[in-house]
């Protein structure tokens, strides 16, 4: 008799979702899915918009990362305007995206997954979340509050809103750094490099301790792509494409984002609405990967930072290719919020970063473009067409969980078959499985908020429709 | 003289109906109370863990928000008990009580006086305009705010002998 095991939501994730467990007539798992059940249709009614309205409309995707989505749709726009936007501009965008991903790295890390990191997987689930943490680790909870807001901070004086700043336009940025903010800044730093040491101490500290989780927490091998430095250093806003394989071999460089719609397909599944991306001349499912932190550490061969660089050689000793479970997005993203600190304060030292000149003005030159950067959670691509007059006919988002679908539904696989035994499961077991997403930390979309309390039940029914066990909190 | 940090904490989405009274609400009182230094309006769309920590600095804190649980215009002031989340699933949105608790956790130190003001919500469809019972009840809501402010910044003016 077979029966079908629900999560719904998956909680502590940007967004909502849902987790099925397929148990076959002995009990045991034999497939499962994390389904997406949100749709949002952003491509098709931004048709007919003015393109350089796209960053704005586009930032409303999401309160958690707009900028990346600031960003990416402006780049598009400026491939059809065809113009290279001035140096300080930027660089100002680039501080404002590093200033995102270590805000939203600190939310992922304290406010999502320190419950299960710091007060254990099959702890008491009255007390695993954030006052959890505040209560057992007092000190760790206000270095994550410290650095979100330092991230928070800066897009506030840059962009004059925390959330949906509208200060990156097509062209650059609407108004140059005022020394009085670079200043306020720079005074931010010591405490943001204080509280994410403190992170990463304190991760270290517990990393041993989750042996069994790294072990199935999507741990096999898979092709990973990111955006990559001709000197091989990571890259967030600018630079190409690489996809490397499980082994670290370059399966291709140097995608820009004119040949992405080239070489990345998109696979439709029938139970989620989110897409999976896949590398076009592998196929699908084959030539599915993973992109993000982890993926971003496996690929670079250096941060460009020191205090970064130091943590990366670390994280290198993991393995002796690539880091294959995801368990390690975790510590990756650690490293990434530190290397992020550490160019904030090389681009505030730079000696044109108060330069009055930071946007470049063209109409249409060109009826199609594309941008491409790293969001926190991995490659996010915009890609436009425009008709004569600038509106668009036609618009393109593949997002970072699009990317990482097919090794997250893997992953809930994977550790469905480690802890759902005969058919049975703990409460322990069925937060494990939800920590699998965690670790991924997918935004499925911020912007569709439900109201209210969402209770987590989690049900096995039986092919008669009668329900043998349920967990409820 | 010491600021008396005096936090008047408001929150809603201006897009959706009545739940924008916080929002209109927190501007009228940055208007109100531009003079007094002492005196900090804060409004996001929804309140989030960071803002623990501008809650364990201040005196007094006073919350905004309207309330689906509440009579259509109703208004309500009442104090604010620390309580931690029952469910902890909402990391994205605490209530009153729940900030002031995380403050106590986090810094150990949180406002000897905090209110909730409430207004209640006629409909929060998409739109940026209020229910007719809303609009009815922003004078009340005005001068509960403001006698609220006022009442604390006097007391720490002239403090009981």
């Amino acid at each position: 008799m077979s029966q079908t095991i629900t999560i719904d939501p998956v909680t502590r994730l940007e967004g909502h979702g849902k987790i099925t467990i397929q148990l076959n007539g002995q009990g045991e798992v034999e497939d499962a899915h994390f389904h997406v059940t949100q749709v949002r249709g952003f491509e098709r009614f931004s048709q007919g918009r003015p393109f350089y309205e796209m960053p704005s409309l586009m930032a409303r995707i999401c309160g958690i990362c707009p900028v990346s989505h600031l960003i990416a749709s402006a780049k598009a726009c400026e491939a059809i305007m065809s113009v290279r936007i001035p140096h300080t501009a930027s660089q100002l965008r680039r501080m404002l995206n590093l200033a995102q991903m270590v805000q939203s790295h600190a939310l992922s890390f304290f406010h999502l997954s320190s419950p299960d990191l710091l007060l254990g997987m099959e702890s008491d689930p009255k007390l695993r979340h954030i006052f959890g943490v505040a209560a057992a680790r007092p000190e760790l909870g206000r270095a994550g509050i410290g650095l979100r807001r330092f991230g928070q901070h800066i897009i506030e004086l840059l962009g004059n809103k925390r959330i949906h700043p509208g200060w990156v336009v097509a062209g650059g940025v609407t108004e140059p750094l005022a020394l009085a903010k670079r200043d306020e800044i720079l005074a931010m730093l010591p405490e943001a490099y204080a509280n994410v040491g403190l992170a990463l101490a304190a991760y270290k500290q517990i990393a041993d301790t989750f042996g069994q989780e790294i072990s199935v927490f999507a741990n096999f091998p898979t092709n990973y792509l990111g955006l990559i430095n001709e000197d091989e250093s990571i890259e967030f806003t600018d630079g190409l494409l690489r996809l490397i394989d499980a082994k670290g071999a370059t399966i291709e460089d140097g995608i820009n984002a004119n040949r992405f719609t080239e070489v990345i397909g998109e696979a439709v599944e029938n139970y989620s609405y989110t897409k999976f991306v896949y590398y076009k001349p592998l196929g699908y499912p084959e030539g599915s990967y993973r992109v993000g932190p982890l993926a971003r550490l496996n690929i670079v061969k250096s941060m460009g930072t020191p205090k970064a660089d130091v943590e990366l050689a670390e994280f290198k000793q993991l393995a002796a290719g690539p880091v294959e479970s995801s368990f390690f997005y975790h510590h990756a993203r650690l490293i990434e919020a530190l290397y992020g600190i550490e160019l904030i304060e090389r681009i505030l030292t730079d000696p044109l970063i108060l330069d009055k000149q930071v946007r470049a003005t063209a109409g249409v030159n060109r009826l199609d473009g594309a941008g491409q950067i790293e969001a926190p959670r991995g490659t996010l691509s915009h890609h436009y067409k425009v008709d004569e007059d600038g509106k668009i006919t036609w618009a393109n988002l593949v997002v970072a969980t699009g990317h990482n679908n097919n090794a997250m539904n893997r992953g809930v696989l994977q550790a469905a078959r480690s802890y759902v035994r005969d058919g049975k499961f703990t409460e322990g077991a069925l937060n494990r499985v939800e920590a699998v997403i965690r670790t991924f930390d997918p935004c499925l979309s911020c912007s569709t908020h439900a109201y209210g309390q969402m209770p987590l039940v989690m049900t096995i029914v039986n092919a008669d429709g009668v329900v043998t066990d349920q967990v409820i909190r | 003289m010491k600021p008396a940090r005096c936090l008047i904490l408001a929150c809603g989405n201006t897009l959706r109906g009545d739940d924008g009274i916080g929002p209109f609400l927190a501007e009228w009182a940055e208007e109100r109370f531009a003079s007094q230094p002492e005196v900090q309006v804060i409004c996001r769309q929804q309140w989030s863990p960071e803002l623990a920590e501008d809650i364990a600095r201040a005196q007094f804190v006073l919350f905004i928000d309207c309330s689906i649980d509440t009579a259509p215009g109703s208004v309500a002031l009442t104090p604010v008990i620390a309580a931690a989340s029952a469910a902890g699933l909402a990391t994205h949105h605490l209530g009153a009580a729940e900030l002031i608790a995380l403050s106590r956790d986090l810094y150990h130190c949180w406002p000897p006086e905090s209110l909730l003001l409430t207004v209640g919500a006629g409909a929060i469809e998409l739109g940026e305009f209020f229910s007719d019972a809303v609009r009815g009840a922003l004078p009340q809501a005005r001068r509960l705010i403001e006698e609220s402010v006022l009442d604390y910044l006097s007391s720490y003016m002239n403090p009981p002998r």
